[in-house]
């Protein structure tokens, strides 16, 4: 390994009450990277992010961050450690202004003194929400809002973004423009793990990707690889 | 009908001063109950608290009740956040109806305190201003009842910028919105809300003052106290402060001219059945969304 | 008794004769203390099992027994300035209170939730400044307030008071029986359990909680009047007293929220409160308002809901030779959040 693992998820198994949703997942993330976590609708690929980011806790195994243990951690702590999230749905704040979400995404107390600086550069990357800085966050579109979720996780200074299905219910061309922001951030020395159902498109994008399916993770490898191999078209079927 | 006009110009007057105590009534309610969809049937007990420890400064110290506030304000928003962090959080992830219930064992708990502290006598909290009042354009105009409307103003805006431009103050209505969401920024919601309450207990402490200097004050005048600020919000709405102004207003408005029309003991009576009839019109408010 | 116990089971029989028993205690000389004791008791368990029925079972959180019980208490009392006689008063008052459910829901029904709390709360201290303000029969008793005392010579016997109660508790221990099986009780259940999935299988939420809640009014309103059968005088500060909701509702969480058995056993829990703190009356409500407190932060399913938790019962269950009982659904074995 040249590089060292920045997000690693160990062996996890994962539960709802009494109803197992994970089987021994295992994923690693390096710096730089742009990962993809691939799967169809209830392969469990929104439960994995949810317990990478605290929501839920693994009844086995474990995830480090940058070697440190967060599996039993808090979301607002493992946020603070520079973990971004672009949650599914977006979930910007409705009845805020485009600034005000923003803004409350530099909460963490490092992001804080960067605060300025930061709003200026989504302003920049993303103008539309420069034009739309004090009208409230539900007035946007959805493409918009998408814009604002990743500017609001941007915000936070992270080391690694997460973001959950970001090209839902959204036009190509938006998805277009989404992609090419992932790639400028990962220039700017962010890691991206983004989770998707659109493996053609997330193999295009991503440097290494994991199928998963019914909680499992049946596949996984560099996108170049995974690309040629039939075993996507077997191993995931739907859309 | 033309006569009792200016005879109604005292009540009216008298009305529309008290909105403004009875919306810094409902100003805590409505924070709490905005941020945590949680209602504090214990709300009324906690105003009717600042009124007796006001009045155990007052009567025991000789100290005027708005300079208690000091040593009253921060005691209150030690309570209350510690209330909400060991309690109430707790109370909400066991059932929605834990919350409610545990205030309403406080409001048993505080009423019965006042009762065993201070007796059931009415009290009141009585100044070297208390009486004086000013003639304006031909109306009597009680001090204190210019000053609840003064005091409410300033408090109602203060927290109203507090919750706009301050990050904790942000991190609150963000957590009020989408408390997921702000775990994702790195909010500690837990902590919000006992700041919320804490914040609540304090306007409600400080409404209590208020109310102490204005009417006398017993035991039992916690529950009415509580069913005003509900009605209040009610009609107001939540998140408004024009809509909380205006519903104090009308409840003011409501109990003045209902003594007035009915005599004194049917101002309570007229101001409850009016929040059943809100409840049964528009449970939502007229400004709420 | 070869015939009796092969259909209703030795349960039947153990019960039948427990309510014999009480039922005949009045007639075989028992002390008055002891009548007391389970006059309260049976006052109380029928109104605690109406407020489960409602908060544990129908997703309302009443806070206004208050409003049925004094209303049923005046209902009687009132009536016997107009000749009603004393036992038919008994059953006016809970007609009484039912038709005042009906009104009251108007208003009250259009909220959910906290709201409906919170609406429920009102209307207890709205009755009481009414019967302050209104006189029907002029000034009368007790310090010139709005109290009345029953008009006419009533010798009361004790006997029959204490079967009035009786009676009303067991009718409420065997109401909640049969409505559990019922279609109200499944549908009841089916709301506890997601309103929204209920609501979209055509069950109709709004009527069913309607008719829990009118026959809770009805139930609790019957409870009342009997209490006043036996207190014989009325005030408006205590018929709309937040006690009531209390003894309720601590009966109900002590004894388990939700659970049929749950009042029957907190209400015996509630009576002997009652006459321990019957001493320190000044702080009973604090008291009262602590134990709250306590066992909803500390014990929320009850004494009940933590036998059945811990499975004590079952070894139990074995020795008295029934049959076998499924064996509970053991809860989620992680605790994930």
């Amino acid at each position: 390994m040249s590089e060292e693992s920045l997000l690693k998820v160990n062996h996890v198994d994962v539960f709802y009450g009494s109803l197992q949703v994970l089987w021994d997942v295992s994923l690693t993330v390096r710096a730089g990277e742009i990962v993809a976590l691939i799967g169809s609708n209830s392969s469990g690929k929104s439960t994995l992010l949810r317990t990478i980011s605290g929501f839920l806790r693994p009844s086995n195994g474990n995830i480090e961050f940058k070697g440190k243990r967060i599996e039993a951690m808090n979301p607002y702590q493992i946020v603070a450690l520079g973990i971004s999230q672009v949650p599914e749905g977006r979930r910007i704040f409705p009845d805020m202004t485009v600034s005000d979400n923003l803004v409350i995404g530099s909460y963490n107390h490092g992001a804080r003194s960067k605060r300025e600086g930061n709003l200026k550069d989504v302003y920049m990357r993303f103008p539309i929400l420069g034009l739309r800085r004090n009208q409230l966050a539900k007035t946007l579109s959805g493409g918009e809002q998408q814009m604002l979720a990743i500017g609001r996780g941007l915000m936070g200074e992270p080391k690694i973004m997460l973001l959950d299905e970001m090209s839902l219910g959204l036009a190509p061309l938006i998805v277009d423009e989404l992609y090419r922001t992932l790639r400028e951030i990962r220039e700017r020395g962010i890691t991206i793990l983004f989770v998707e159902q659109n493996a053609r498109r997330s193999l295009k994008e991503a440097d290494r990707a994991y199928i998963i399916k019914s909680g499992r993770i049946v596949l996984s490898g560099r996108a170049a690889e995974l690309r040629e191999e039939d075993e996507i078209q077997k191993a995931y079927f739907g859309v | 009908m033309i006569e009792s006009l200016s005879d109604l110009a005292m009540p009216i007057t008298a009305g529309i001063l008290l909105g403004g105590l009875y919306a810094v009534v409902a100003l805590g309610f409505s924070l709490v109950f905005g941020v945590m969809k949680l209602i504090n049937v214990a709300h009324g007990d906690f105003v009717i608290l600042g009124s007796y420890l006001a009045f155990a400064a007052l009567t025991g110290i000789d100290l005027d009740p708005f300079l208690s506030l000091v040593f009253i304000l921060p005691l209150v928003l030690v309570i209350g956040f510690l209330v909400q962090k060991y309690l109430l959080n707790r109370a909400m992830a066991i059932s929605a109806d834990a919350p409610v219930i545990i205030c309403l064992g406080f409001s048993l708990m505080l009423a019965n305190m006042f009762q065993m502290i201070w007796s059931p006598l009415s009290r009141g909290l009585t100044t070297s201003y208390s009486l004086t009042s000013y003639n304006i354009g031909g109306l009597a105009i009680q001090l204190i009842y210019l000053l609840d409307l003064i005091i409410a103003l300033a408090v109602m805006l203060a927290l109203r910028e507090f919750l706009r431009r301050t990050y904790l103050g942000k991190a609150i209505v963000a957590a009020s919105q989408d408390r997921t969401a702000a775990e994702m920024m790195g909010i500690n919601t837990n902590k919000m809300y006992a700041y919320a309450f804490a914040i609540a207990m304090a306007c409600a402490a400080l409404a209590g003052v208020l109310v102490g200097l204005t009417f006398p004050f017993s035991p039992t005048s916690g529950v009415p106290f509580l069913i005003i600020a509900f009605g209040v919000v009610i009609l107001g709405g939540l998140g408004s402060m024009v809509g909380t102004l205006i519903g104090g207003i009308v409840f003011g408005l409501a109990q003045t001219l209902g003594g007035f029309y009915f005599g004194v003991a049917a101002q309570m009576f007229v101001a409850y059945v009016m929040v059943l009839v809100i409840l049964g019109i528009r449970p939502q408010g007229i400004f709420g969304r | 008794m070869n015939l009796i116990v092969p259909r209703f089971g030795q349960r039947g029989v153990i019960l039948a004769t427990v309510i014999v028993l009480l039922a005949v205690l009045p007639v075989i000389g028992v002390p008055q203390q002891w009548l007391l004791y389970l006059f309260l008791y049976f006052v109380y368990l029928a109104m605690a099992n109406m407020w489960n029925l409602l908060a544990g079972y129908s997703g309302l959180l009443s806070l206004c027994p208050a409003a049925f019980i004094g209303l049923s208490g005046y209902a009687l009392i009132l009536g016997t300035w107009v000749g009603v006689p004393l036992y038919l008063g008994v059953f006016i008052g809970g007609i009484v209170a039912a038709l005042f459910g009906i009104l009251i829901s108007i208003p009250v029904f259009r909220l959910t939730g906290v709201y409906f709390a919170i609406g429920t709360l009102v209307v207890p201290e709205a009755l009481k400044y009414l019967f302050f303000l209104w006189r029907p029969m002029g000034r009368e008793l007790h310090g010139g307030g709005a109290g009345y005392m029953v008009k006419g010579e009533f010798i009361i016997d004790i006997a029959w008071t204490y079967w009035a109660a009786f009676i009303i508790g067991i009718v409420s221990i065997f109401l909640m029986h049969f409505i559990l099986k019922s279609k109200l009780g499944l549908g009841l259940a089916g709301i506890r359990d997601n309103t929204g999935t209920a609501a979209s299988s055509g069950v109709n939420v709004f009527r069913l909680k309607l008719y829990a809640f009118i026959i809770a009014a009805f139930i609790t309103g019957i409870a009342g009047s009997v209490f006043y059968l036996f207190q014989l005088h009325i005030e408006p500060t205590s018929a709309f007293n937040i006690r009531w909701l209390m003894t309720s509702m601590l009966a109900t969480l002590i004894g388990g929220i939700g659970l049929k058995e749950g009042p029957i056993v907190g209400t015996i829990v509630v009576v002997i409160l009652h006459f321990l703190l019957a001493r320190y009356a000044g702080i009973s409500l604090f008291i009262q308002g602590v134990l709250l407190v306590i066992i909803i932060s500390l014990a929320p399913e009850g004494i009940i809901g933590f036998v059945r938790k811990t499975q004590i019962y079952r070894p139990l269950l074995k020795l008295a030779n029934r049959k076998a009982t499924c064996p509970p659904k053991t809860g989620p074995k992680d605790e994930l959040e």
